[in-house]
């Protein structure tokens, strides 16, 4: 063999390849001010059942980029996102009582659909379901090209008895949640309006090319 | 000359070894713009062009593939510079295309020292706030801080490469050893009580217990960022002292105790620290009148040392970057209702390299046309005087 020599070669190269590392370093500086943990989690205020919009101060992984659009009726009323909402909306009864529309979005799957329905559920003081039960409790929807599966929870036997609209779908490598919470009455009333709200949901339309 | 240093020289000034690389590199160029799609740009370049091999897992073992950037660029360097030596022969006639050549070499070395000393990190500064430390975009350390004496603190980082291999970590001045249990390279924190029926934490201490880590795939979008997690118990002479979780989100927030001092610990940006600080003054978000669409941003910042020789106001714009020690800062982005600033943070040694080799090839070339233009108007005049 001509270039017997060029095998040996290469299979240092690669050895010298797989010897790249990183090392520990340890240094002194000046006291910084440590970051401040969220108060949720430091115990100073109460853990609401509300989960994950109580974790609305601590920086969480959020699904970035192009995201879906709705359009909400005129009678909810818009509130700030915030850097985990991507909308949130007051919906109110004739009565003037008040439900929390909330609309997330997280990179992948966020544990799988049981595991969300779990959680929701979960918030309103329910018992998790068993993957046997999801047929039963969940109505798939399809909209713009945008599966959704909708849940609707209702606990009166709670303390606060509290009611949970639901509606996930998957797009763009995130699960995006639309859930409205609040007084039974008032999702109730509110039922059909997010059933309708649910179908302006869509995705962007695809970019001109130049 | 014995056999095997002549088998050496053959390889390294053949014409065919010149081609086979080309033809490497065209394949490699065109599975890294297709596998763009998947991995981003920067994902790209790492895999395919700053690596000896392309490595692709098989199981947890990475095997190499095909030749990567520096392999084929290492070999086209030596392999030019090889054949040079052997047959170089001072002409004039041969000048231009011998600094053509030179130039290309100086290309090659300047790609490969851009990809070995080039860093890349940013600075995020709000009005008010000095900083001497720049972040590193994408490569997290665990960070324990021991906070004993009030006024040091004594930082021990260790990089997330590290902890992703899962080996044990002692490292001195910590009287405690590292032991990794889990690690996530990326994954969603949630609240505990929103989740129920969520396995056991192996956190036991801090805010841990609290959280659920779950994980998610790997972002490769220029626009996402990852979030690893990672459950690290650090173990004393007597025994386990507890497991954190540890998250980029939570940056170095929680405390350790233990044999009478103290600590903070988490996951954060890997910083590099500069023997100077910037101040940001003011940031300016000047847009077209009538407009949302941006005319100009701009950054007043105050560069101080500690000795004092140092202490100017500096406004650093688009196409205006700081030039500091060795240190070139752009005005990267703009948050300006929050008054914040994020400038990038480029170390080059080597940036003037490609401008250099770029006017000898552009020379070279000029020199080479030139002289071959004047030998054809030479012929040509004298052909017309004999006819």
């Amino acid at each position: 063999m001509r270039f017997r020599f060029v095998v040996p070669l290469l299979a240092s190269l690669a050895l010298l390849a797989a010897c790249r590392e990183q090392k520990v370093t340890s240094y002194r500086v000046p006291r910084e001010q440590p970051e401040p943990l969220p108060p949720i989690l430091t115990g100073e205020v109460p853990s609401p059942a509300a989960g994950m919009a109580a974790m609305a101060g601590t920086p969480v992984t959020t699904a970035t980029g192009a995201g879906l659009t709705w359009s909400a009726p005129a009678a909810w009323t818009a509130k700030p996102a915030s850097a985990m909402r991507k909308g949130s909306y007051a919906v109110t009864s004739e009565g003037g009582a008040e439900a929390d529309l909330s609309i997330t979005a997280f990179p992948g799957d966020v544990g799988g659909e049981l595991a969300n329905l779990n959680r929701w559920r979960g918030q309103i003081q329910l018992p998790p379901l068993a993957e046997a039960d999801l047929p039963a409790v969940t109505t798939r929807l399809s909209v713009n090209g945008l599966e959704f599966v909708v849940v609707d929870f209702d606990n009166p036997q709670a303390e606060k008895p509290q009611r949970i609209l639901g509606a996930s779908a998957a797009y763009d490598g995130a699960t995006w949640f639309f859930k409205l919470m609040g007084p039974e009455a008032v999702v109730a009333q509110a039922k059909p309006a997010f059933l309708d709200f649910l179908k302006t949901v869509r995705a962007p339309a695809p970019a001109a090319q130049p | 000359m014995n056999d095997t240093v002549r088998q050496f020289r053959d390889f390294f000034v053949s014409l065919k070894l010149t081609v086979v690389l080309l033809a490497l590199s065209l394949v490699l160029v065109f599975a890294a713009t297709l596998d763009q799609v998947n991995l981003g740009v920067w994902a790209v370049q790492e895999k395919y062009f700053r690596s000896i091999f392309v490595l692709w897992p098989v199981g947890d073992i990475p095997v190499p593939v095909f030749p990567g950037g520096y392999l084929i660029g290492g070999f086209l360097l030596v392999n030019l510079v090889a054949a040079h030596l052997y047959r170089f022969q001072f002409t004039w006639r041969k000048t231009g295309i011998q600094l053509a050549h030179f130039g290309l070499i100086l290309l090659l070395v300047g790609e490969l020292l851009t990809g070995l000393w080039q860093e890349d990190y940013q600075m995020r500064l709000t009005e008010g706030e000095s900083k001497n430390y720049s972040e590193s975009y994408r490569r997290n350390e665990l960070a324990i801080i021991e906070t004993t004496d009030p006024k040091i603190d004594d930082v021990v980082a260790i990089p997330e490469a590290l902890l992703a291999r899962g080996d044990a970590i002692q490292q001195p001045p910590l009287p405690f050893r590292v032991v990794v249990k889990a690690y996530y390279p990326n994954a969603v924190l949630q609240l505990r009580s929103g989740t129920p029926g969520a396995a056991p934490s192996p956190a036991t201490q801090g805010v841990g217990p609290k959280l659920v880590a779950i994980p998610v795939p790997l972002t490769y979008k220029q626009d996402e960022q990852n979030w690893p997690v990672a459950f690290v118990e650090l173990v004393g002479a007597e025994g386990p002292i507890g497991t954190w979780l540890v998250s980029a989100q939570l940056a170095a927030s929680q405390t350790v105790a233990y044999a009478g001092r103290t600590w903070r610990i988490g996951l954060r940006a890997e910083r590099a620290y500069k023997p100077f600080a910037l101040t940001l003054l003011k940031t300016r978000h000047d847009v077209y009148l009538g407009t949302d669409i941006p005319k100009n941003f701009s950054s007043r910042v105050r560069l101080t040392t500690p000795d004092g020789r140092e202490d100017r106001e500096v406004l650093i714009y688009m196409n205006n970057p700081l030039r500091y020690a060795g240190l070139t800062f752009y005005q990267y982005q703009m948050d300006s209702e929050h008054a914040t600033s994020v400038l990038q943070v480029v170390r080059n040694p080597s940036w003037l390299i490609p401008y250099v080799s770029c006017a000898l090839i552009s020379f070279g070339l000029l020199f080479q046309f030139a002289l071959h233009l004047a030998g054809f108007v030479t012929k040509r005049r004298g052909r017309a005087q004999t006819a």
